[in-house]
């Protein structure tokens, strides 16, 4: 078995002792750390990356907020305006109401009034308007001239008879 | 036992140039050619898949980057936080192993894993370092990693020794398992290659595609032992933190 000749141990070892030691020294110092800093650097880019995005998120959540306050604000107003309005409109329809109402019973009352008025003014009429025809009657048919306050003494004797 | 065509001629190491120091023979040999290859392969590959340094990997920097989660991850595992500072060590090593061993898969290519001196050398490294570790650790209380606590008084005497030689063990059970492995597989294609050759007829067909079968395994093999090289040198190294 040429394994165990020993005629070449020592130069095997001497080799394997270079080139090992070469190799050990060149991964050491140079390969490896290369490596290494590739891989930091992007687990570094990938940390960046997501903090990032991290952050525009919370930015994109305060915006959210914001403007969910803004609707909220904005419904309170519309809200409040709403009822304003509504109160407006509702004091002003009360007022004119009343107000109509109060004209009305104004002029109602002033037609009752006129009414009433013109009532007792026809009255008045009414009897004179008798006095004369009952004067022109009596004195047409017996020829007999009546005075005015015959007359009047007559029908006031009977005014409840007719009225 | 080294005949023009045995199995075990391809594990002979032949001289590329001659070299002496200090009265020592030190031939630049086909091993050493081997492990050159390794070297370059590592290096190179280590270095030019990573130079574009791009954010979104390319496949070929994505090998680089998986090779070295692997076995951050394997050391993480294993040792905790401890291990950080061995992972230049750990990678190395199992690089130099895995692409040893891959190298050696190449038809006509020297497997400098498959000799048992370069596996117990790099055990040894392996094992003095641990053992140095846990004095640097604990100091002499590193010795009662050899007392297991919990096991009744007079089974001590017994268990003390059997830990020790487990201990000791651990350098001839690390390299063993890796060049047995190579020698084994490698002799057995080389069996199998024979039977090709040698066999009547078509029939050499059916070794033929055993080989084709069994060089799947030995690929599987040579990534399973660099593996096991691998986290067993974490064990070790976790062993030399934690005590029982």
């Amino acid at each position: 078995m040429p394994q165990l000749n020993p005629e070449f141990f020592v130069s095997q070892l001497f080799w394997l002792a270079v080139f090992f030691t070469f190799l050990f020294v060149f991964l050491w110092r140079v390969s490896l750390p290369r490596i290494a800093s590739v891989l930091e650097e992007r687990q570094n880019k990938i940390d960046e990356n997501l903090s990032s995005a991290k952050e525009l998120q919370e930015q994109a959540m305060e915006i959210e907020k914001k403007i969910n306050d803004q609707i909220n604000k904005a419904k309170l107003e519309t809200d409040e305006k709403i009822k304003e309005t509504i109160n407006a409109l509702q004091e002003d329809v009360s007022s004119q109401l009343s107000s109509l109402d109060k004209n009305l019973e104004k002029k109602v009352s002033d037609a009752e009034k006129e009414i009433l008025k013109n009532k007792y003014d026809q009255m008045k009429n009414i009897n004179n308007e008798i006095a004369n025809i009952t004067k022109m009657t009596v004195e047409k048919i017996t020829d007999i001239e009546l005075s005015d306050n015959e007359i009047n003494k007559v029908i006031e004797s009977h005014k409840g008879t007719f009225n | 036992m080294a005949a023009k065509d045995s199995p075990l001629k391809q594990f002979e190491i032949d001289p590329i140039s001659n070299i002496e120091l200090g009265g020592y023979n030190i031939s630049f040999t086909n091993s050493s050619f081997a492990m050159l290859i390794t070297v370059l392969v590592i290096t190179l590959f280590l270095t030019l898949t990573v130079n574009t340094r791009s954010i979104i990997p390319s496949r070929m920097q994505l090998i680089s980057e998986l090779m070295y989660n692997f076995v951050a991850q394997l050391l993480s595992d294993t040792v905790g936080d401890n291990g950080k500072r061995y992972f230049p060590f750990v990678f190395s090593l199992f690089m130099f192993v895995l692409i040893g061993n891959m190298v050696g898969m190449i038809p006509y290519q020297f497997t400098f894993t498959s000799h048992i001196i370069v596996t117990f050398a790099l055990a040894s490294v392996v094992f003095i370092g641990v053992t140095i570790l846990g004095f640097i650790n604990h100091g002499i209380k590193f010795f009662t990693f050899f007392y297991i606590p919990g096991v009744p008084f007079y089974m001590h005497p017994l268990l003390i020794p059997i830990e020790v030689i487990s201990y000791l063990s651990r350098p001839i059970s690390l390299s063993v398992r890796l060049f047995a492995n190579m020698l084994a597989g490698h002799t057995l294609l080389k069996v199998f290659a024979g039977f090709v050759v040698s066999m009547p007829f078509f029939t050499g067909v059916f070794p033929l595609a055993f080989i084709v079968a069994l060089t799947g395994l030995e690929i599987l093999i040579a990534f399973l032992q660099a593996y096991v090289f691998a986290i067993l040198t974490c064990l070790y190294i976790n062993d030399a933190y934690h005590l029982h």
